[in-house]
Parts: C-alpha cells; sequence; structure tokens
C-alpha cells in the first residue's frame, strides 16, 4: 500500500496530466451533457456581457457605415411596402387590375440632412443627394417615422427641402380611420405641433386619431402618417373643427430622410392642368 | 522571483487572454493563419516553473478561450499537452553543457537558433492537436495541417516580433 502511493506520488505529473486530458476529451465528446451543467461557452452570463461590451466598442467606430447600410435596406422595404399599398386596394366590387407602372410609381432614395432649421418659421432642410440621384423639385421627402417636406430647389449634389415645419408649407391630408379630409398648416410657433383645417364640424373627430396623407395629393404617396390628434376644438359660428395634430416625425433629431420620386407625377400634372373642354 | 517579476506575470496572464478573447478571436490571415498569442503563457513561464502548475495552469487558460470561443475543451487539450511536453522539448534542444543556469525563455539569453525552434515545435504540437480534433474529419485533413503549418509560421513570427521589442537592452 505504501509503494502505491510511492508511486502515485512519484508519477502525479503525468497522472495529473492524464487526468486533466480526460476531462477535455469527455468534454469535447458529451459537450451536450457538459454544456447543460456548466454553461461554459458564449451563452454563459458574464461571457456574453463581456463580448457584447467589445463589440460595442469595435462596432463605434463603423456606426456610420451601419447607418448607410440600413438607410439603403430601409429603402428597399419602403418601395416594397409602396408596391403593397398599390396592390392592395379598399373593397372593390369592380375587377381592379394594377399596372406595373403604378406598382412601380414610387421610389426612394435615402439621403442624409446635412443642416435643417427648426427656429424659424420658414423652415429648411439640407439633403445630400441631388440632380445627379435624380432628385427633382417637388418631390416628395419623408422621414422612417412620417412626412418631412418637399423638395424646393436642386444643384447637381444637393437639394433643399421645404420642411413641414413653414408656415405656407400645406399637405394635403385625411383622417385615417375616417377618410375626412382637410390639410396640415404650421401655425409656426412648437415645432411638434401642426393643425388640420378644413375638416367640417359635423364630422366626427376624436382625439388620438391618426393624421396621414391624402389619396389625391399630387407630392406624397398616400397613407404616409403624418401625426397624431391632440386636440379638438369648435369655437361659436365656425364651420371647421380646431385640431391639434401632434407631429410623429421629431424634426430636431432627423438624421436620414428618403425622397420619394414619382415616376408618374409629369403624366399626372399634364392630365391634370389641360383639361379639355367638355362638349 | 521578487514581487515585481509577479505582478508583471499577471499583467501577462491577463493582457495575453484578453487581446486572445476581445481582438484575435476574429482575426484570421487568410482564413488559414491564426494567431493564439495566449500560448505566449505557457511558452514564456520560467524554465523551472514546476510542471505540475504549468499543467494546470494550461488547463484553467485552454479552458478561458474554450468559453469564449465555443469550443468546449479543444484548446485545453492542446494547451495541456505542449504544456505536459515542454520539459521534453527543452532537453530535445538544448545541448550537452546545457542552458541550466538561465531561468527565463528569451532571445536575449538563448540563441536564435534554439529560440525559434522552441516555438515552432511548440506551436505546431498545438495547433496540429487544435486543428486536427477541431475538424474531426478526414476529408478535412490537408486543409488542417495546412492551417496548422500556416498558423505556427504567424505564430512564430509574431512571438518573435513581440521578443524583439522584450529584449531588455
Amino acid at each position: 500500500m505504501n509503494q502505491l502511493f510511492q508511486f502515485l506520488i512519484r508519477q502525479r505529473i503525468i497522472l495529473l496530466f492524464v487526468l486533466l486530458e480526460l476531462i477535455n476529451v469527455w468534454s469535447i465528446f458529451k459537450y451536450d451533457d457538459f454544456q447543460h451543467v456548466l454553461y461554459l461557452n458564449t451563452t454563459n452570463r458574464w461571457a456574453a456581457s463581456l463580448l457584447a461590451t467589445s463589440r460595442e466598442i469595435k462596432t463605434y467606430h463603423h456606426l456610420g457605415e451601419v447607418n448607410q447600410e440600413l438607410a439603403l435596406e430601409n429603402t428597399r422595404l419602403r418601395q416594397e411596402i409602396f408596391k403593397l399599398n398599390a396592390i392592395k386596394q379598399p373593397e372593390s366590387k369592380v375587377p381592379y387590375f394594377v399596372s406595373s407602372a403604378m406598382l412601380n410609381r414610387y421610389a426612394p432614395v435615402a439621403s442624409k440632412v446635412i443642416d435643417q432649421s427648426t427656429q424659424m418659421s420658414q423652415n429648411y432642410l439640407t439633403i445630400d443627394k441631388g440632380l445627379v440621384d435624380g432628385i427633382k423639385p417637388g418631390m416628395a421627402v419623408i422621414s422612417s417615422t412620417g412626412v418631412v417636406g418637399k423638395v424646393m430647389s436642386c444643384t447637381s449634389n444637393l437639394s433643399l427641402v421645404v420642411s413641414v415645419l413653414h408656415i405656407e408649407n400645406n399637405v394635403s391630408a385625411k383622417i385615417k380611420s375616417t377618410g375626412e379630409l382637410g390639410y396640415i398648416k404650421w401655425p409656426g410657433i412648437q415645432t411638434e405641433v401642426v393643425e388640420m383645417m378644413d375638416v367640417s364640424k359635423y364630422k366626427k373627430v376624436l382625439k388620438g386619431d391618426t393624421i396621414v396623407t391624402s389619396d389625391y395629393n399630387v407630392v406624397f404617396p398616400p397613407n404616409i402618417p403624418i401625426g397624431i390628434v391632440a386636440k379638438v376644438g369648435l369655437e361659436k359660428d365656425e364651420t371647421f373643427h380646431q385640431i391639434k395634430v401632434m407631429l410623429l416625425t421629431n424634426f430636431s433629431t432627423l438624421k436620414y430622410v428618403y425622397v420619394i420620386k414619382n415616376h408618374l407625377l409629369d403624366q399626372q400634372l399634364k392630365l391634370e392642368t389641360v383639361k379639355p373642354k367638355p362638349d | 522571483m521578487g514581487n515585481s517579476f509577479q505582478i508583471k506575470w499577471v499583467f501577462i496572464v491577463f493582457f495575453s487572454l484578453v487581446a486572445q478573447i476581445f481582438i484575435l478571436r476574429d482575426v484570421a490571415l487568410a482564413n488559414v493563419a491564426f494567431c493564439f498569442i495566449y500560448l505566449w503563457i505557457i511558452i514564456k513561464a520560467p524554465i523551472h516553473t514546476p510542471l505540475f502548475y504549468l499543467i494546470i495552469g494550461g488547463f484553467f487558460i485552454g479552458w478561458v478561450v474554450d468559453i469564449f470561443y465555443n469550443t468546449h475543451g479543444i484548446h485545453s487539450l492542446a494547451t495541456v499537452f505542449i504544456a505536459f511536453l515542454r520539459p521534453t522539448f527543452f532537453k530535445l534542444l538544448t545541448p550537452v553543457n546545457g542552458y541550466d543556469e538561465r531561468s527565463s525563455v528569451s532571445l536575449s539569453e538563448m540563441k536564435a537558433l534554439w529560440f525559434f525552434p522552441y516555438i515552432f515545435v511548440m506551436l505546431l504540437s498545438h495547433h496540429l492537436i487544435l486543428f486536427l480534433v477541431e475538424s474531426a474529419d478526414a476529408t478535412l485533413l490537408m486543409y488542417s495541417l495546412l492551417r496548422t503549418f500556416a498558423s505556427a509560421i504567424l505564430g512564430t513570427l509574431v512571438f518573435g516580433m513581440l521578443e524583439l521589442f522584450n529584449q531588455k537592452n
């Protein structure tokens, strides 16, 4: 017995080596059992939080590129939404066919906001896409959250956008739930609040209703969110509701916007301006 | 074995693990050459470190790396293996009249003709086990061997450079 202990002590290094290697081999081949016992992998809470922190530090330097990519991807998704919306028509009894020109009517272009103001009564944004990228005056500009404005003028690489926060820029709008038409106007005071005009007092408007762009809008695609009804008032002898709308777009933190190219705009304008006389 | 020496070792262990886990984990040259800088700990351990501690140290260091590589024991297996073989490599490489009075593994104390083969053999045996066990597939054999050699050469270059910076003048 004593000799056995002597032997074990003399050979303890080899024994340790064999033991540890057996543990490793067992763990390699019986991975699943071991994993359940100890979670010795990156799903371990401490390991995961360490890796997450390190990734955060590393990716911080790539945030610009990441944003760019996300904006591009959003552009694609948005185009998809326009297509789907065009296909999905309200319940009509007449067989309705969407032409491919209508389907591909809207094409978004992601662009970055270079400069903007929100303090004035006439506010503009400068974006980094221009004539070269196919931007033309009159195109709609929206953000991921809602309407932003309308392209006013372009240089070859930059464009100037009239913000919704411009006292003379009106946007044709409707109440999403009832379809009541009206238009949006900025009174020029708070950057979060606009007013909806021209909604008859005999129509029902509720606080919390969503306001979207109307279908009869030359600039914006239909059903782009604008804001939420925050307050409905009615003064004596007035024919219209006084509706205060909270804007969904936060203009002070706007970084990326989408300019919407409308491929059928020329045709539409041509038809609507040159109206033939009825016999 | 002064106090500052021990502090230096704690730093070496800590930083080589951190560098391995957070930086080198995602790095591969041409997808064949990997750098396992944590082996610096085993390679540079003082010559008279008891083998018992070296093996246990290798086991735990390997496991820390395994946790972050999701390899559940392969790194540990290979690291314990080279820790165990280290004295054998010393004996094979050291001439008869010996470097017995030396205490640390370094380029300034050893000749380059000793130092680089030592690192290369250590890395090669580690990577051989690591890549063969990891691929665990005979069809990938040539690819694993390519990875082994490429990584061992890269590792030798990297450790050689580290050692040049580490030299005391």
